[in-house]
């Protein structure tokens, strides 16, 4: 054999096996890699959630957590709705604080007003529900807050409360047909021993019936409405 | 020139060289991607000095199209053509090494297979030129380099066609041509013995040098030689790969598909057989990139496929505190409004077709992006501000959240599956392949 062949053969074989071996390190570099991947190699993107908006503070959330935790918005029970017994109990701040917590839901809810005495929704009230309740973006928690004013017993006003955020729920129901109602809503039913809702709620708050005369024992014959931004 | 001149073997030492460097870079880029996760491309012509290029280039572009591999649906990212590159390359180096060795030794036979031979990395090349032109609109520099290297190769195999033979004189030539010593020609009508006779020129190989014809087993050896070079690679390849099965099923799937208000779109395709689920932007590049690459992998037309749509754009997807993609929310309305009107594909079609131009108009200006939008569907213009619409964009997104969904583009689920992120690109169809086999069925 010719030295020329040889020299061929030789670069041929040499060649042959220098790509295949190269090609074969570039594959087992990338398996180890797959197999033992770097963390900063696999950033994680966040996940799809509800939104948290800046009035969830600590306070808030806890108040939160509690109705969350004891009306049934979560796990497997059915439990609807708190005793303002419960209310009473866990939330551990002054009345006009508690009520400071719900400011903030100014803007994205709303006073559903009720005749004196009675649990019944009018009209205006029965579409700014619906409206409320379609504008739900990404929030969580739907929460109605009822409550009755102190004219007369203190026990028919926590069963009139009662009652009329029941109307509110059960409207809710019927209306959206929605299925997981009962882990988006919850509900409270304030008796006369919190505080009063002032005057000034009947001009910053949106209420079911504008244009109406709206007076302090008016705006806490309620259920104010909202939509709750909070993750918990 | 002479007829048996090296510079075929020279040319082809370094059209070889130059094909093995360019494959080489080329296959170790795509090699790079076979751990699923992205990477720097190699894009220049003096790839290793120029260094990777992060981001898109024509060379990720190339490397990501269907074209850049075969066997896609039988091994993740398939086998790269560059392997069939370099190993030819490998073999026509070990060819040119020959020629420039053997000098007058070489047969006629070996110089005209290398000639043949030599031939077919061009016309790969020009397959390759064509697609490059016609399917990808861009030339990357890595495969101008092996355009370039096996032009080269080509002319030196032509050169060596060319030079291959001499003529054959005296008996028993068969086995042998002899280059004679021959002067120039006599001019017509010129007196012969008023010619005098002048030096015999000199063939380059000398006075009577001989040339061996070769054997016929010459081509049948050296072409199948070549079919080894080529495949070997690409079978140590496919060997070498990993087992991607088990990562597949990695991603998760989705916690419940059923959307109950209607809010998600039904895209009409030809020919659905797996149902799908797709989470798009209308603005966002990858999106885009994916969009095209299930239609040119024949895939999207095989999806029953519904879309959520999933504007990165703050304005209307609280999830965000930016915009990320400043107009998307309004092509996601559009969408939304085309499916009512009958045309969400050619909306979701034209958003990505003319994505860059959207994208400017969504940074310049809300009612630029919206002039554009009812310029060409003048039909779904008031639709994109009706409350309903706003609503059922709310509903996608609860739809997102309500199924804890990465808050990614583009994110599809087979059937309740969700593809891994990581296999959307250069593994999509051998994942597809694996997880809804019947989408490649006829």
């Amino acid at each position: 054999m010719k030295l020329s062949h040889i020299l061929s053969i030789l670069a041929g074989v040499g060649l042959l096996v220098g790509v295949t071996a190269f090609v074969n390190v570039e594959v087992k570099a990338a398996e180890k890699r797959l197999t033992a991947p770097k963390k900063a190699d696999a950033p994680v993107a966040a996940t799809a959630d509800h939104t948290e908006a800046p009035y969830c503070t600590p306070q808030f959330k806890s108040v939160l957590q509690r109705v969350v935790n004891a009306c049934g918005l979560v796990g497997e029970e059915s439990r609807r709705g708190c005793q303002p017994v419960d209310v009473k109990q866990f939330a551990t701040i002054s009345d006009e604080d508690f009520n400071a917590l719900f400011a903030p839901l100014e803007q994205r809810g709303a006073i559903i007003l009720f005749d004196d005495g009675a649990d019944k929704l009018d009209e205006g009230a029965k579409k700014l529900i619906m409206e409320k309740w379609e504008d739900r973006r990404l929030a969580r928690y739907f929460f109605i807050v009822s409550r009755a004013s102190k004219t007369g017993a203190a026990g028919m006003n926590k069963a009139l409360s009662h009652k009329r955020a029941n109307s509110v729920n059960f409207w809710l129901q019927d209306q959206s047909k929605d299925p997981d109602l009962d882990k988006k809503v919850g509900m409270l039913w304030l008796g006369e021993e919190f505080a009063q809702l002032p005057k000034d709620y009947c001009d910053k708050w949106t209420n079911s019936r504008p244009g109406k005369p709206c007076n302090a024992d008016g705006i806490n014959r309620s259920a104010f409405i909202s939509w709750v931004d909070c993750r918990l | 020139m002479s007829s048996r001149s090296r510079l075929p073997g020279v040319l082809g030492v370094i059209a070889a060289t130059m094909g093995l460097f360019f494959s080489a870079f080329s296959t170790h880029d795509y090699a790079l991607h076979l751990d699923r996760q992205l990477h720097a491309t190699n894009c220049s012509f003096v790839p290793g000095i120029a260094g990777p290029e992060a981001g898109d280039n024509a060379c990720k572009a190339a490397m990501y199209s269907s074209y850049s591999a075969i066997f896609r649906d039988k091994y993740w990212g398939g086998v790269p053509i560059s392997l069939f590159a370099m190993g030819a390359y490998a073999f026509f180096l070990a060819m040119a090494v020959y020629l420039l060795t053997a000098g007058n030794a070489a047969s006629k036979r070996s110089w005209q297979t290398y000639g043949l031979a030599s031939l077919t990395p061009a016309v790969a090349s020009a397959v390759m030129f064509t697609i490059s032109v016609t399917k990808l609109g861009q030339f990357c520099k890595l495969c101008v380099g092996l355009y370039v290297a096996s032009g080269i190769l080509a002319a030196s195999g032509v050169w060596a066609l060319v030079a291959a033979g001499g003529k054959r004189v005296g008996a028993g030539a068969s086995a042998t041509d002899t280059i004679p010593d021959v002067g120039p020609p006599v001019p017509a009508g010129y007196p012969l013995h008023a010619y005098a006779m002048p030096e015999p020129a000199r063939s380059p190989l000398g006075p009577g040098s001989v040339i061996p014809t070769g054997s016929w087993l010459v081509p049948l050896a050296l072409f199948p030689a070549l079919g080894a070079f080529a495949v070997a690679p690409s079978l140590v390849y496919a060997r070498s790969m990993p087992d991607y099965r088990p990562l597949l099923l990695s991603c998760g799937k989705i916690l419940d598909p059923n959307e109950k208000t209607g809010a998600l779109v039904k895209l009409k395709t030809r020919s659905p057989v797996q149902p799908a689920l797709t989470f798009e932007d209308p603005l966002c590049p990858t999106c885009r990139a994916f969009h095209k690459r299930l239609q040119t992998e024949e895939i999207f037309d095989r999806l029953d496929l519904t879309v959520a749509i999933f504007p990165l754009d703050s304005e209307c997807n609280p999830m965000l505190d930016r915009p990320f993609h400043p107009g998307s929310c309004q092509l996601a309305k559009a969408f939304l409004c085309g499916d009512k009107a009958g045309n969400a594909r050619e909306i979701l079609d034209w958003s990505y077709e003319n994505q860059e131009e959207l994208r400017d108009a969504g940074k310049a200006g809300k009612e630029i992006l919206r002039a554009k939008i009812r310029a060409k569907f003048p039909e779904v213009d008031a639709c994109i501000d009706d409350k309903e619409t706003k609503k059922r964009l709310d509903r996608v997104l609860q739809f997102a959240v309500a199924n804890k969904v990465p808050i990614s583009t583009p994110q599809m689920f087979l059937g309740e599956t969700r593809l891994c992120e990581e296999d959307t690109d250069l593994g999509l169809r051998y994942v597809v392949g694996q997880l809804a086999p019947q989408v490649f069925q006829p």
